[in-house]
């Protein structure tokens, strides 16, 4: 298949940038992750982790069971920011809000 | 909020489990993403043939309709619009309605977020018109309108099957299944039945490039012999399901991997509890199978849940379960055989004592 | 295209209900999605890519793959097969990533 077909449609990462990754010395999908984004778009890999396994798999000659799933991180579905915010009894992303503006207060 | 138990996904398998647990005064509560109840039954309008015997023989989307009636006049708390979107740091469900996020407390919580549709790779897959088949098949019976005129699928397997079929119903010429396997791969019912239909199925081929300005206009089929351009606005990719599991990773729950399950799927027991002892899971979420096998692996969470609130007695809830894995085992025979076993296989090395 | 007949489905009466996309009125039926009101209408193209600014549209239909973005009365990145095409609703192409730099100039 051409290198240059699209693999990770949110970050538009290619064939040709995955396998230069995995040249670089990339193992997993995470890997590939931290060196070209893949993964790291609004879906937050839901569309490309299999295609990507796949390719990684080929690459390493390994079995795909034995190719790692990128690990999930929060929130697991698009959510804005002051959503996160908005219920500030429970959300532990004001208290690092508020020690960010604390910060700001007493440094004048 | 607070509820004994609450259900993430309001598919066929957490509106089941919804309706057994809300039968027994169970205090539940069912958080769905999407605005209404049902799941992927919303838009299946092939009739099911196959469903437990209570159910008789009816459309999915009959079938999502009777369930979201009956679930709402049980006095189960639907809270539509609401994603799970992470969890505390005490392990407490976080739940966001798109204004705001806050907790779910919850004695027991059961996963039911079903299966996601695969994605295939070529190029010009990411052009408008190309789609996954369930999306036009959403389009076309849950939203009532035309996802292309002239369409070609990639993948020949059942669901391709059923949707080809209705997308030609309403007027969309197929202008044939392109399948990477060749001919002898596949199940021969299956081919006739494509047969019958007029539809026509190339084997050992794939979609060499789709191509077009701002849409899908053309597509390149690819194989041995001959190379067939196409010209079309609809290309659906009908590549398999997996599991949906990102709740059940946040809530950390041990992880295999099962090529018959669908890949990546948690570890259970033979009452669906995970290896985070509050945790449950069911339907396809737990293993890809037929919409009788989701119902009944949700009958029988149900059951592990109850016994676990004290609710049925041990001996009870081993008589039911014993009864509904014998239903399970009679709905995954045949074409759901080789699930089935590995069900068995992941269930036995979770708790080889109590099976 | 609306399918008005639906060979396989009752026939459902849905109320008619007004929107705009870019300004222009359309028609849908009420329950629908603005994905689907936008491609009953004929609009396919919803969106383009972050980066190469390709084109974008329905993938998935279930909130899962983020490729139909658009901006719903002022607030960009909705998924439009996500949510409920209202009465008067103000919809809008999406034309890429907000400007979020300091002073809006991107740097
Ligand atoms: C688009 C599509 C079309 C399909 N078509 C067919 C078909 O024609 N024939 C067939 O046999 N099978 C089909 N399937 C397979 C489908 O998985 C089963 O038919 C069945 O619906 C599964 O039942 P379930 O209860 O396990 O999950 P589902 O019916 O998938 O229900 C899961 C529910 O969980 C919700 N959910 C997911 N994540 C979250 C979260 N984090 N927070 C809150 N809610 C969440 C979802 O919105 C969904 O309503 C299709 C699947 C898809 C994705
Ligand atoms: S497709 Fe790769 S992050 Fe969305
Ligand atoms: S089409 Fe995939 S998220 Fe809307």
């Amino acid at each position: 298949m051409d290198k240059s077909t699209i693999v990770c449609k949110c970050e538009e990462i290619n064939i040709d940038e995955i396998e230069t990754a995995l040249k670089a010395g990339a193992c997993q999908f995470d890997d590939i992750k931290r060196l070209t984004r893949c993964g790291m778009g609004p879906c937050q890999s839901k569309v490309c982790t299999n295609m990507v396994r796949e390719i990684i798999a080929a690459y390493t000659g390994e079995p795909m069971e034995h190719i790692e799933y990128p690990k999930n991180r929060m929130p697991i579905k698009i959510t804005r920011l002051g959503v996160l915010v908005a219920n500030q009894e429970t959300s532990s992303v004001v208290s690092v809000f508020k020690e960010s503006v604390s910060e700001v207060d007493t440094n004048g | 909020m607070e509820f004994e138990l609450v259900i993430i996904g309001g598919g066929p398998a957490g509106l089941m489990a919804a309706l057994t647990a809300a039968e027994k005064g169970v205090k539940t509560a069912i958080v769905e993403e999407s605005f209404a109840l049902g799941g992927q039954l919303r838009q299946q309008a092939q009739v099911l043939e196959n469903l437990p015997k209570e159910f008789g023989k009816q459309s999915g989307i009959a079938l999502a309709k009777f369930f979201s009636n009956k679930v709402s006049s049980i006095g189960v708390t639907a809270l539509l619009g609401h994603t799970m979107i992470g969890t505390y740091r005490n392990g407490t469900i976080g739940v966001s309605n798109g204004k705001d996020t806050f907790p779910i407390y919850a004695k027991k919580i059961l996963v039911t977020t079903g299966a996601a549709e695969q994605a295939a790779l070529f190029p010009g897959w990411t052009l408008p018109g190309v789609m996954t088949i369930g999306a036009a098949q959403i389009l076309l019976n849950r939203e009532r309108v035309l996802p292309g005129k002239e369409a070609v699928v990639l993948g020949c397997n059942s669901i391709s099957y059923d949707i080809a079929k209705q997308l030609r119903a309403c007027g969309v010429n197929v202008q044939g299944i392109i399948e990477k396997k060749s001919i002898d791969e596949i199940d021969k019912e299956l081919i006739e039945k494509f047969e019958s239909e007029n539809i026509e199925v190339f084997f050992h081929s794939n979609i060499e490039k789709a191509a077009g300005k701002q849409h899908v206009e053309k597509v390149w089929i690819d194989n041995d012999v001959l190379k067939k351009e196409r010209e079309i606005d609809l290309v659906c990719i009908s590549n398999g399901l997996y599991p949906v599991t990102e709740p059940l990773e946040l809530l950390d729950c041990e992880f295999t991997y099962i090529e018959n399950l669908g890949g990546r799927i948690p570890k259970y027991g033979s009452s669906f509890t995970t290896s985070n002892s509050s945790v449950y899971v069911a339907g396809n979420a737990a293993g890809i199978t037929c919409i009788e096998g989701i119902l009944v692996t949700a009958s029988i969470a149900v059951t592990g849940i109850l016994e676990d609130l004290a609710i049925l007695n041990n001996i009870e809830a081993k008589k039911q379960k014993e009864i509904l894995w014998t239903e399970l085992l009679k709905a995954e025979t045949g074409r759901y055989s080789k699930v089935h076993d590995a069900r068995i296989s992941l269930v036995n090395d979770f708790l080889p004592k109590e099976i | 295209m609306y399918i008005n007949d639906h060979p396989l489905l009752e026939s459902e009466f849905l109320e008619e209900i007004t929107f705009f996309y870019e300004g222009k009125q359309l028609i849908a039926k009420s329950g629908q999605t603005v994905a689907a009101a936008l491609m009953g209408n004929g609009i396919k193209v919803f969106g383009v890519s972050r980066k190469l600014q390709q084109p974008r549209g329905v993938f998935c239909a279930n909130g899962r793959c983020c490729s139909c973005f658009v901006t719903i009365d002022g607030l960009d990145h909705t998924l439009s097969c996500m949510t409920r095409i209202e009465e008067g609703m103000q919809v809008f192409f999406n034309g890429g990533d907000p400007v979020v730099g300091r002073g809006g100039s991107g740097i």
